[in-house]
């Protein structure tokens, strides 16, 4: 039993048995409701009834009728043809927060866990450093007073994520280290990296697929705070965070300008989490990681 | 007749859970009288624990008992949780296994032998009182130090620890105990006190005590009447004695013939092909048929019952009047002595250690032990726990930097594997290999077996092409290639691992207790087949093992470690014979089934017979 | 495993009961000088990690970008005399690590300067609105512990029925959905729609305080108590799982007994030793709540600093949420080493 309560927190959760053969309901759905969400953040403006950026002051502050789904905005923008085409920002740069993350972790992960040294005193000191600092104050800090917009507090975010994914590789490493049959592979004279990666890292793989979706889910909700209160995408884009803060001027009249971005937020991230736990199980059960 | 203490009649444990049902126990009954120590023998996948779990009504979630249960004639399998809370450790206790995980590691030990005591109002006792009862009862298990009362388990040894666990069990004076493998993972030493002690428990207490081990010769040793557990399915019972000395089922013979015997070397030991299969498939027949060596049509009919062979004794083989004269015969057989070889000392060991010294932080694992390994010899380390054996054998395979001393492998300078040139480095990384301990996480999981020999050939520069024959070589068939470690069982993946170890054609290989995580029956056809590939293909051994039998078995001379000291060493034959240091007398004497009186005995009908 | 204590992380401490730990400890210090030892390497350990924050936090002057004394002057433009004079008030001519040396000093007694927005002395603004904050956050944290912890513990205890299906569903919603989305939810809801509370404001008197704050607190809340629920709920299992639990139950022990002394005990050791990292959730929610609620706090002063480049403003706020984050870490630990015995003795948990 580990006692790595900060370990616990970001690893994916297990339910307990479930039944292997079939699929159950709510990760069908997750599966289908991302789907969309996937295609949309290619497809959307081409989807999307009215043109997303196109502004109608007479038409502002409007509530839903049969031409504006969802109402308008106040500069009189299509709220629903924003959600969909919202969910660009919601893919790419969370996708690379989670990629990138995993990326520098496993490596840094891996690395540490299985030679220690100097890798593992970086990965260690960085996570304390982490723990003294959440990743979305940094973000908000570094990236307001630098600036540099979206793709800057992306690349912040694939710096602050990276020490929490390689301190959870590091844990598992170290598990796998001492076995032996990580042990015989350093007997036969394996070179370091081949065992590493062809060795230990393929008995990790349930722990990091299922966090990169995690990863992915945490960086949405953590973009989306920063749009929310202003830091990251330029004013105007499209951007679920976004369309939060400006639905507060219109939260007496049209709850629907939040109801919108914000249930897309939400759907999104918990089907990503959902899908994270759900692959954890589906892989660890296979006999792999126990 | 007393009324038994405890009946068991029918015990039939289910798994319900998840898509494939599963019977762990198919069908059990047992008869415990005040007094008596019975003991349940069985391999894994018998269902001896389980056995005892469901007793108590401990099964973990997701298992069903049927059958009955009854305590001094009241049923109590199907009791509702508060009567039950009564009977468990007030009438019947239990003691588990590993006394590492038994007590929760933030509680005092004083206050887990303590904390259900009550006085004669059911009120809970002053905090004298329970000081004193916690120092009477920790002294009644031979813990005479007041002061571990207020220790945590962390701060004591196994064996402490395990009687502290034991005084816990017995805190509310039961009438039955059930010890379930309760010197398991212990060392033989401490084994042969934790025994003992239970036996004066028992005779102080006047307790019922059920014994479930997997070590026959503990069972023969400790027990009045054992039962012989076989895939969920009791197939003999009767008073040990007896059955030790004519066992009336092919299991139980085959269970006796396969133990590595401790006093005689033999050519080959007999064992019982194939392995353990889960109850389901054996369920509509006699469950040792798969592997039995009589085996004809009437016992794949339907299972046999369990019917009285003799006094006392019962039998679940439908063949036993026809053969049962055979299996005498069998028992009676002397396997073939091995010949003392005379293998004549190499010029040049093979392995040359001297001086090693290695320390972990402040403990010292070894001090100062050298050692030799002479071209195809097998040489045994032999220790306990702390011994510094494991480590020892790290430092020669270079896992492991000794802080000081030299060592030599195949005239290869090891003790800094790190200083050496990569193409010196890969010349003693094949001299030397390894087969380990648990055949469980030798083998990388995710990999097939085809993909890992494979890898093991390809460092040696011979083709992939040679894992068929390789895996032939290990007494497996080549089609096992394409499979993955899950689905083979304990021996079979001990075999490639063994199978990986030759691969690379090394000289010496390092077996770290090879065979002590197997079942006894698949353990003997492990030492075969390492015994085998040593005269096939010219191997040494360094055989690490804290089971005396065993170094009996596969060794030809022996050091005897202690506290990471080499306390003696010598021909195997006379170390164990005729042990010089007090330490390595002691170990002889803790192996259970092993008197001194015996020892001699059986040195003496050797000589007679005209040597070994 | 070597008992040894390293300069490490309390979260680092691994509690596998391995088999090969089978030697007494035999060189464990007396329990008092153990505990003392863990402390003072805690300390010199936080301390450190003080002191690089601080010096992250100063650097920010200087990687902002612009001229760092145009920048303190604000937007308005000056003359070049008052840029000289400026440039020498704040020390800018000097070499980055004296600059940093006179900084860390005055930091030292909560003087960060003069906020460039309200030219106001940083730490009166600071303190001015810490009072908020730190209700709020005391608030949510109440309710998350009160409601998260016995829901993660029944959740655990029913592993599989309904209650635990739906408490994992509770903390995956709760994971996802962020604090502002959450809080812009309930102001709709509650406040709007409903006109339970307050739309504005953040009262007077605690009872006020408690009205105007019950739907940011809850709010932010929510997401904490998942990351708590699934916390909890973990530990509990994973407690639930070991040996001593079967033995307690064989000796007869009643399942209350071993819920709360056994279980609980054991599972208290990853909670609390997580309790640093939840707060930095906490933290991180309670500035969007802020936003959301427009409500006076230093989170939302934080937000404000940082849109207006107020950089002597965001050094003390950034500064002294570390410290206090720090000092609450500080806190678990010494509350993991009255937990776990096993630390006092100078065993690494094995």
């Amino acid at each position: 039993m580990s006692t790595d309560g900060a370990a616990i927190i970001v690893a994916p959760t297990r339910v307990g048995r479930r039944s292997r053969r079939r699929v159950p309901i709510p990760i069908v759905l997750a599966l289908l409701f991302l789907a969309v969400v996937v295609f949309l953040a290619f497809f959307g403006s081409a989807v999307a009834p009215i043109n997303p950026k196109t502004q109608n002051l007479n038409a502002s502050q409007l509530n839903p009728s049969s031409h504006f789904w969802l109402g308008t905005d106040l500069l009189g923008r299509d709220i629903f043809s924003r959600v969909l085409v919202g969910s660009r920002t919601a893919m790419l740069g969370p996708i690379i927060v989670a990629l990138g993350a995993m990326l520098i972790g496993n490596t840094f992960g891996l690395i540490a866990g299985y030679r220690g040294g100097a890798a593992d005193t970086v990965v260690m000191r960085a996570v304390d450093l982490m723990y003294a600092l959440p990743p979305l104050l940094i973000a908000i800090v570094v990236g307001g007073i630098v600036g540099g917009g979206y793709w800057a507090a992306v690349a912040i975010l694939v710096v602050l994520f990276s020490p929490y994914d390689a301190r959870l590789i590091r844990g598992a490493t170290l598990e796998q280290r001492d076995r032996p049959y990580v042990e015989a592979a350093r007997t036969l004279g394996l070179p370091t990296r081949r065992i590493m990666v062809r060795h230990v890292w393929p008995n990790l793989l349930p722990l990091v697929v299922a966090n990169t979706f995690l990863n992915f889910a945490f960086a949405l909700v953590t973009l989306a705070g920063l749009s929310f209160i202003g830091i990251g995408v330029p004013p105007g884009t499209p951007d679920w965070g976004q369309m939060l803060a400006d639905s507060r001027t219109l939260i007496f009249t049209n709850p629907w300008a939040a109801l919108g971005p914000g249930g897309a937020l939400v759907l999104t991230a918990v089907s990503m989490n959902l899908v994270g736990d759900w692959i954890y199980e589906l892989l660890s059960d296979r006999g792999r990681l126990r | 007749m007393t009324e038994p203490l405890l009946e068991i009649d029918g015990l039939r444990i289910e798994s319900r859970a998840g898509n494939e049902p599963r019977t762990i126990v198919g069908d059990m009954s047992l008869r415990l009288a005040a007094g008596e120590t019975i003991g349940i023998v069985g391999e894994s996948g018998s269902g001896k624990s389980m056995t005892a779990r469901a007793v108590l009504g401990l099964l973990p979630p997701g298992l069903v008992a049927s059958g009955t249960v009854a305590y001094q004639g009241r049923q109590i399998l199907e009791l509702p949780e508060g009567r039950l809370r009564q009977i468990r450790g007030g009438e019947i206790s239990l003691v588990l296994q590993d006394p590492f995980t038994m007590l929760n590691p933030l509680r005092r030990c004083g206050r887990h032998v303590v904390e259900l005591l009550r006085d004669e109002t059911g009120g809970r006792l002053s905090r004298a009182a329970r000081r004193t009862e916690a120092v009477r009862r920790l002294a009644e298990v031979g813990i005479d130090d007041p002061g571990v009362v207020d220790r945590y388990p962390f701060q004591l040894s196994g064996g402490m620890r395990q009687r502290v666990g034991l005084a816990a069990a017995l805190a509310r004076d039961p009438r039955v105990l059930i010890a379930d493998e309760p010197s398991t993972a212990l060392d033989v030493t401490t084994q042969k006190e934790i025994l003992a002690l239970l036996k004066r428990l028992q005779a102080a207490r006047g307790m019922g005590v059920v014994l479930i081990t997997h070590d026959l010769r503990v069972a023969f040793e400790n027990c009045d009447r054992i039962y012989v557990l076989y895939a969920g399915a009791l197939v003999e019972v009767g008073p040990s004695v007896d059955v030790e000395a004519q066992p009336l089922h092919p299991y139980t013979l085959g269970l006796l013939l396969s133990e590595p015997p401790l006093d005689h070397k033999v050519l080959e030991l007999p064992s019982i092909p194939g392995s353990v299969p889960r109850h389901e498939q054996v369920a509509d027949r006699c469950v040792f048929s798969t592997r039995c060596p009589w085996v004809e049509d009437i016992c794949t009919a339907a299972p046999p019952p369990l019917l009285a062979a003799a006094p006392g004794r019962a039998s679940a083989c439908v063949r036993l009047g026809e053969i049962r004269s055979e299996i005498t015969a069998r028992r009676a057989t002397r396997v073939a002595p091995a010949p003392l070889l005379a293998r004549p000392p190499s010029a040049v060991p093979l392995i040359s250690a001297r001086d090693v010294a290695k320390r972990f932080g402040s403990v010292v694992a070894l001090d100062g032990v050298s050692m030799e390994l002479g071209e195809g010899e097998s040489v045994g380390i032999v220790g306990e726990s702390g011994s510094g054996k494991t480590t020892l054998a790290r430092c020669l395979l270079g896992l492991e930097r000794p802080d000081d001393g030299e060592i030599v492998v195949a005239g290869i300078r090891a003790e800094n594997i790190a200083a050496l040139d990569t193409a010196t480095r890969r010349r003693l990384r094949q001299a030397i290999q390894i087969v380990f301990q648990d055949p469980y996480s030798s083998l990388n999981p995710v990999r097939t077996i085809g993909a890992a020999l494979g890898e093991a050939l390809a460092v040696a520069g011979r083709p992939a092409s040679g894992v068929g024959a390789l895996l032939n070589q290990v007494g497996l068939p080549a089609e096992y290639q394409a499979r993955k470690p899950a689905a083979l069982s304990g021996g079979e993946r001990q075999r490639v691992a063994i199978a990986r170890a030759i691969a690379v054609q090394p000289k010496v290989i390092v077996c770290d207790e090879p065979v002590s995580a197997l079942d006894v029956s698949v353990q003997a056809q492990i030492l075969n087949l390492l015994a085998r590939l040593r005269d096939q293909l010219g191997l040494s051994y360094v055989f690490i093992t804290h089971d005396l039998a065993v170094a009996r078995q596969a060794t030809d001379r022996v050091y005897v470690l202690y506290r990471g000291e080499l306390v003696e060493s010598g021909p195997v034959d006379d170390v164990l014979d005729r042990p010089a240091h007090a330490y390595t007398r002691r170990l002889v004497e803790s192996v259970p089934g092993a008197p001194k009186a015996r020892l001699a005995e059986a040195a003496e009908q050797l000589t007679m017979e005209g040597g070994s | 495993m070597q008992p040894s204590l390293k300069l490490s992380s309390v979260a680092d401490l691994f509690g596998t009961q391995s088999q090969s730990s089978r030697r007494p400890t035999s060189s464990w210090l007396n329990p008092a000088r153990g505990a003392l030892l863990f402390a003072a390497k805690r300390l010199l350990g936080l301390a450190a990690v003080l002191l690089v924050i601080s010096f992250g936090t100063f650097s920010l002057l200087t990687i902002a970008p612009g001229d760092p004394a145009q920048l303190l002057l604000g937007t308005r433009q000056q003359s070049p005399a008052v840029i000289h004079a400026v440039r020498h008030e704040y020390h800018l001519d000097r070499p980055f690590l004296v600059q940093y040396g006179i900084w860390l000093q005055h930091a030292v007694h909560f003087d960060f300067g003069r906020s460039i927005r309200t030219q106001d002395p940083v730490w009166s603004d600071i303190s001015s609105r810490l009072g908020l904050s730190l209700f709020l956050g005391i608030y949510a944290t109440l309710i998350t512990v009160l409601v998260g912890v016995p829901l993660g513990v029944v959740a655990a205890v029913r592993q599989r029925k309904l209650v635990d299906r739906g408490v994992v569903a509770l903390s995956v919603v709760g994971v996802s959905t962020p604090a502002f989305a959450s809080g812009v939810a309930f102001l709709y809801l509650f406040a709007v729609r409903f006109g339970w509370f307050p739309v504005f404001g953040a009262g007077n008197g605690v009872v006020g305080r408690l009205y105007h704050l019950a739907l940011p607190a809850v709010a932010l809340s929510l997401t904490v108590m998942a990351l708590v629920l699934k916390l909890t709920r973990a530990a509990v299992i994973g407690a639930l799982e070991q040996d001593y639990i079967v033995f307690a139950r064989a000796r007869g022990l009643s399942e209350r007994a071993v819920l709360s002394a056994y279980a609980l005990r054991n599972a208290a050791i990853p909670i609390v030793t997580a309790a640093g990292a939840v707060l930095g959730a906490l933290i991180a929610g309670a500035v969007l709540v802020e936003v959301a609620f427009t409500l006076p706090g230093t989170g939302s002063l934080l937000v404000e600093s940082v849109e207006a480049k107020d950089v002597p403003m965001v050094q003390g706020l950034t500064a002294t949420i570390a410290v206090v984050i720090v000092a609450v870490n500080l806190l678990t630990d010494l509350a993991y080493l009255a937990l776990d015995p096993r630390m006092r003795f100078g065993v690494g948990a094995a």
